[in-house]
Formats: structure tokens, sequence, C-alpha cells
């Protein structure tokens, strides 16, 4: 229906190229067909598990990013601007501070409080951006800023009372995959798929609450439920991403943005092809932002910033064929 | 006219925290008629659409669609039954004509896949509206009267007997206005369906319409053929203009010339 159809092969493809390059890629060569010990060491416990969860965190985020502006109808809504990752960020900062996340299972804690904080952020701004009638771009986007801002203080704050945990804490503003192991990497395999598939399958109702609420319901549409269970899903997204790789602003912006340029906007199409693209971009910034200034790592979110900001103050400037702001 | 009744209204009260807009109300609409709502700006009309679409509860009364009450039904099956078409949505993504058509089939369609009926269904609901052509334009592209064009499109492809519509013409040239509502008559002699619009101009409802409801200040004023209906004291009364009628001798229909309400203050200063 759209311009040109989506080729799946062609993202397949993409995505197993990018693995290709995030796992061969390092301060220490490695032979793929003739490994030594370290090399396979390197290979299934570093690299692996660090490429998995760029791929996790991109697909996640630029999904948030499609879902946050499906569901408030404005193609410049992501979960950075809206301040849910500052509220994730600091539900993973309290969880830290307050010595809530045990030894045990303390990056599962570290996520369900940063799920935590998102929601809160989340519930804030939906309740300062509800205008009538529907969402009002400005006032979303300017309670986002300012719930964000709040709550940065607060993860400041955070910081200053915190003793030993502060290095842990200067990661999550850092954002990065290089503290990714195994460990970190299981939650967002059992959960990101799954949101995934469930954001997937009720497209279609997103797509006509696209037209507006009264004709959505006029649709049939149990409007209230479906626009609950996508800021969830959104929400859960985020708040793993930020657990695994601290704050990585405007791949939500520019994932979603390109795919729906291209492939147009019906949702059943953008949310799998966005969570791909999403995740070979991280994959891609990841292997740069390690390379760049080898052996010394630049953190991954100045990679997305510098290629994010000039495509966003592009979309502010230029209106666009098919969007209005 | 024996018609089978398709929308009922009982007794309808509704008001928004004390001050009611109206109370008592009581019409009922047949198939195949198109009925235009009319009445100044704020007395209720869109009220009343999203009352009889279920989107608001009346504080009294209650709405019976093809003999059953509104509340009997399950959202989707309202949707098969009730289309609307709401004041123009702002849409900020670049669906094409034919996807933003497409979705009016969700009520009907699975999931997975479009079958030929919905393909059909949309296609015809692009020609009633003229709008074929326009199928693999990008929406946000159209100018407004193509827009409403493919808003009704959508409505119509759900399929639904009853069609309501909140001033589908507002914004429009005389062309476009004239289409939409040419196009809306042929839905209902041909497919017998039932309309319900709001519509501002008396000469596009004599034109058009078989019945008119006039709402103003808390109450339903009339309810009839046009012909009975829409006349000189009635159009005084609800919208506080005067208006002179006259006949065109080629089809007999009554229209309307207005007066300019301050000419004779301008005169007199």
């Amino acid at each position: 229906m759209s311009l040109k159809k989506p080729s799946w092969s062609l993202i397949g493809i993409a995505t197993f190229l990018s693995f290709v390059l995030g796992l061969s890629v390092g301060p220490v060569p490695i032979s793929f067909f003739d490994m030594s010990p370290t090399d396979r060491l390197i290979l299934f416990n570093l690299r692996l598990p660090r490429s998995l969860s760029a791929f996790f965190v991109g697909g996640g985020l630029a999904l948030a990013g499609a879902i946050f502006q499906g569901l408030f109808r404005n193609p410049l809504a992501d979960s950075y601007l809206l301040g849910v990752s500052s509220g994730a960020s600091l539900g993973a900062a309290a969880a830290v501070v307050l010595g809530l996340a045990s030894p045990v299972a303390s990056f599962a804690a570290i996520s369900f409080f940063a799920f935590l904080g998102s929601l809160m952020a989340l519930a804030v701004v939906f309740y300062l951006g509800h205008g009538n009638p529907g969402f009002s771009i400005f006032r979303l986007l300017l309670s986002g800023l300012g719930v964000g801002l709040f709550l940065s203080s607060l993860v400041a704050i955070l910081m200053l009372m915190a003793g030993e945990e502060l290095k842990s804490l200067i990661f999550f503003f850092l954002g990065g995959f290089a503290s990714s192991g195994w460990d970190t990497t299981w939650v967002s395999l059992g959960f990101v798929p799954l949101a995934v598939i469930i954001a997937c399958y009720f497209a279609p109702e997103l797509n006509v609450l696209l037209l507006g609420e009264e004709t959505a319901i006029s649709s049939g549409i149990h409007t209230g439920r479906i626009q609950l269970l996508y800021a969830m899903l959104a929400a859960l997204l985020t708040s793993i991403s930020v657990s695994v790789a601290g704050l990585i602003g405007f791949v939500g912006l520019i994932v979603p943005h390109m795919i729906r340029l291209i492939f147009g906007a019906d949702h059943r199409t953008l949310f799998p092809l966005t969570f791909f693209s999403g995740g070979v971009f991280l994959v891609l910034c990841d292997t740069a932002a390690r390379t760049i200034i080898a052996p010394a790592e630049l953190p991954v979110g100045i990679v997305t910033s510098l290629l994010g900001v000039p495509i966003f103050l592009y979309l502010i400037g230029k209106e666009h064929a098919g969007y209005t702001f | 006219m024996n018609r089978r009744i398709t929308i009922q209204a009982q007794e309808l009260s509704f008001g928004y925290e004390n001050e009611p807009v109206f109370t008592n109300t009581s019409f009922s609409i047949g198939a195949g008629e198109l009925v235009a709502l009319i009445g100044p700006n704020g007395s209720g009309k869109t009220t009343l659409l999203r009352i009889l679409l279920g989107l608001l509860q009346p504080n009294a009364g209650q709405v019976v669609i093809d003999n059953r009450r509104l509340q009997a039904y399950d959202p989707k099956q309202l949707a098969k039954t009730v289309a609307y078409v709401s004041q123009q949505t702002g849409l900020n993504f670049p669906l094409t004509a034919l996807e933003l058509v497409s979705l009016g089939r969700f009520p009907h369609g699975s999931r997975l896949s479009f079958s030929s009926a919905d393909s059909l269904a949309v296609r015809r609901a692009l020609e009633a509206t003229h709008s074929l052509h326009l199928s693999e334009r990008t929406f946000t592209t159209l100018s407004g009267g193509e827009q409403q064009k493919v808003l009704i499109a959508r409505a119509l492809a759900q399929s639904a007997s009853i069609l309501l519509l909140d001033e589908p013409t507002v914004h429009l040239d005389l062309f476009h206005q004239l289409q939409i509502l040419s196009a809306l008559k042929r839905q209902c002699v041909e497919q017998q369906i039932t309309v319900l619009t709001v519509l501002h101009d008396v000469n596009l409802i004599s034109l058009f319409a078989d019945k008119a409801l006039l709402l103003g200040s808390g109450q339903l004023r009339a309810c009839g053929p046009v012909a009975e209906v829409i006349n000189e004291a009635n159009i005084k009364e609800l919208l506080g203009v005067d208006m002179k009628a006259a006949e065109d001798p080629e089809t007999g229909l009554r229209f309307f010339i207005p007066r300019d309400p301050f000419r004779s203050r301008i005169d007199q200063t």
C-alpha cells in the first residue's frame, strides 16, 4: 500500500551484517575460523552479549519512539523528549542508592524500578499533556521537558548522596554498553521480543487511533485500553533500555521517522521495521563508539546525538509532505 | 411514506454540570432518509451526535438503533451499524487516501488479511465520493474538499446502515459542498442508508434533505419534512435572522434569501 514494499530479506541481511561487524571489530583481532579459548571468551562473553544488548536497546528505543508518536499522533514524540527516559533513570538510580537492588537479582531490580520511574513520569506527562480534544503536542513536549529536567535534578541529588555507588550511577548519564554482559542481556531477551509482538498485534487499532479518539471509538475500539497498553509497552521498552545502557537520545526519533518516509505510516509494517532498523542502527553506533577513539570509548549516546540532533532540527525546520506540526 | 425506523431518540436529556444542553428530546428517523440537523452555534448539535454514537451518556432517556437499545450493542457491532465523520481530524502522518479509507474496514476485518470483500467496499466508497483518483495520494497533501471526501469514504467503507456527520461541508467551496451532499443523497436513495448530518445552509437543506431537526436553546424546536419545518418563521426564531422565502420555478423547491440584519441600523446612522 505504501510506495515501496518493505523487503524483509533486506532487513535480515542488514541485521546479520551488523552483528558480523559488531562481533569482529574490537581492540583484540579475532579470527572466526581458528579461535583460541581467549578468542572464544571475548567473542561469546563480551562481544556477543554487547552486540545483542545494543540491538535490543536500539530496537526497543526506536519502537518506543514509534509507539509514542502513534499514541500522541505526532512525529515529534519520543521517550527522551517526553521525560520518560529521565523517569526510568531516576527509578534505576533510586534502586542503586537505596540499596534496593540486592546482589542476587540486581539487574532485574534496577529494571523494575526503572519501569516504575518511567510510568510515574509518563503519568504526569499524560495528565499535563491531555488537552481538549486529545493530546496537544506543545503541552506534551513542554511538560516532558519540565518533568525530564526535574527528574534529572533528582538524579543529581541522588548522585551527591551516593557514596561508593557513584560510579555505577554516572554510567546512567553517559550511556553505553561497555559493561554489558549476559546478566544484563537476559532481561531484554525476555521482555523486548514480547513487547514487539504485542505492539505489532494491536497495530491496526493504533492505525485507526491516528484519526482521533472519537473516530476510533466509533470504529469499535476500546481506545482507553489501547492507549494504556501502548503507554505501558513504551515505558517498558524505555526502562529496559535505560537499565541496560543509560540515556541514549534520539534513536526513538530518527529511526521511526526514516522508516515512515520510506515505507509509509502503517503501524503494521512501521513497528517491525522500526524495531529491526533501530537495532541495526545502535549496533553500528556502538561499533563506531568503540573504534573512533580506540582504545578509549566514546559514550554511544554521543554518537546517536551527533547524528540525531541535526535530523531533529531538520524535522522541526521543514514541514514535510505528510507532516504538519 | 412508511419507513423502517432506524434511529430513535426517546426523551433524551443532557447537560454539562447543571447547565442543560437539551431536555426531553424525542425524534425518530427512518431508513434511507437524509436528515439535516440545524441550530445556532453551541445549541448541542455535536453533543446530540455524540449521544447517538454512544460517546456520551444521556442523563435521562435512551437511544434505540435498529430496534435495539444503544447500550445493548458491543462496540464492534455498533461500528458495523453506525459510522461517524467527525469535524476535520488533524492527521500528522503520511497515510495515503487508500490506506486511510481502508481503516474503515476495521470492525469487519480480520487482523491479518484484507479480504476481497474489504477491497470491494473500499473501492466502492472511494467511487461513491468521487475520490478514486486520489487513492495513492498522501492524505495531508490533499485540498480541504478532497480530504473531506476521503474522510467520508472511510465512513462509507465501514458499511454501516447509519451515517452521522458533523458539518461535512464546512470550509469547503460550493462545488465540493454540492458534490458531497449529492454523494450522500445517492447513498440514501440507492443503498437505503440513513444519514444524519449537521448542516448550516438552509438552501442546501431544501435541496438535499428529506427532514430537518431544529435544535435551539435547550430543546428540539421542530422535527419534520423540510417543506414543513424550514420556513421564515422557524428560521427567524431558531437562528435570529430574517430570510425571505422564494420558490425556484424549475424545481418548486423553497429557497431563502438572507436580509442584512445591520442594514437598517447603518441607514439610520
